[in-house]
């Protein structure tokens, strides 16, 4: 378990740590910023061990289906979840376009109060993951180092955007 | 590490913020590859002119470069880049978009409400 290739995220908020628990386990507050610029629409939230966040999110007329499944809540500090990308019957599904991406990533977000504030830290670890899932997380963390990261994200969307132009 | 980044990244955007240079990535993209001489005819300049362009394009990484004979034929490198990476990035890029949008709603979520002027 420790010699998983995780990634960490973080990230400080102006606003107390019950409030930004809030964003995450309300329905109507979560839909209101998770997924940027889709429409999401927040099927189930059940924000207990074991209870099941099923997520959509609409971008030019299709659909991701994201199931959720909390493993531990510990309001307002931690959050820990299984989260994968699913079918629109809620199955999970590998991503078709990456099928070695992990199908399901231990998700651990943490809230601790800083400076009337709060310091959110994101953690994602591939979970139940094959050696090849593991392998694929693992080659995406080595990478970030070699400094190519969000440059090569611009240049996609960019040539998406020249190919609309067209 | 740090610094080799900002370095790329400084170059990237360099060759991107030249319109012929954005042109001549969609030609080949389009394309699959090009030659110099094609991209020259494609784009009605000299030879010289395309060269320079490719050879940005080249430094900072975007394409690559391979010599056939006389010839030298340019792709597009996010093709060959990690497809593993770029899949992170996007997983990151989704998950940063989704906490701007969460520090607009906490933003909002705190103003004062009241009577507006």
């Amino acid at each position: 378990m420790t010699d998983l290739p995780a990634y960490v995220l973080e990230r400080e908020f102006a606003a107390p740590p019950l409030l930004v628990w809030r964003t995450w386990t309300e329905p109507a507050l979560l839909a209101r910023w998770y997924g940027p610029n889709v429409e999401t629409i927040i099927h189930r939230l059940d924000v207990t061990p074991g209870g099941l966040w099923l997520n959509e999110m609409k971008m030019r007329g299709q659909s991701a289906f994201q199931r959720t499944e909390f493993l531990e809540v510990d309001r307002p500090r931690r959050l820990v979840a299984l989260m994968a990308s699913a079918d629109a019957q809620w199955n999970i599904v590998a991503s078709p376009m990456m099928p070695d991406w992990p199908r399901i990533l231990l998700t651990e977000v943490t809230f601790q109060p800083k400076n009337g504030g709060t310091h959110m830290r994101l953690v994602w670890t591939p979970h139940d993951a094959s050696p090849a899932e593991i392998a694929c997380f693992k080659a995406a963390m080595d990478s970030m180092g070699k400094g190519w990261g969000s440059g090569m994200v611009v240049l996609a969307e960019l040539l998406e955007e020249l190919k609309r132009a067209e | 590490m740090a610094v080799r980044y900002a370095d790329q990244l400084d170059r990237t955007f360099h060759a991107l913020g030249d319109r012929s240079r954005r042109q001549m990535l969609s030609a080949i993209r389009r394309k699959g590859a090009c030659s110099a001489g094609q991209l020259a005819a494609l784009f009605d300049s000299a030879q010289q002119t395309t060269s320079k362009h490719l050879k940005v394009l080249e430094e900072a990484g975007l394409v690559a470069r391979s010599v056939e004979g006389r010839h030298h034929i340019f792709t597009l490198r996010p093709d060959r880049m990690s497809q593993a990476q770029v899949w992170l990035e996007h997983h990151l890029q989704f998950w940063r978009g989704s906490l701007d949008q969460l520090d607009n709603l906490l933003d909002e979520l705190q103003q004062p409400k009241g009577p507006r002027k």
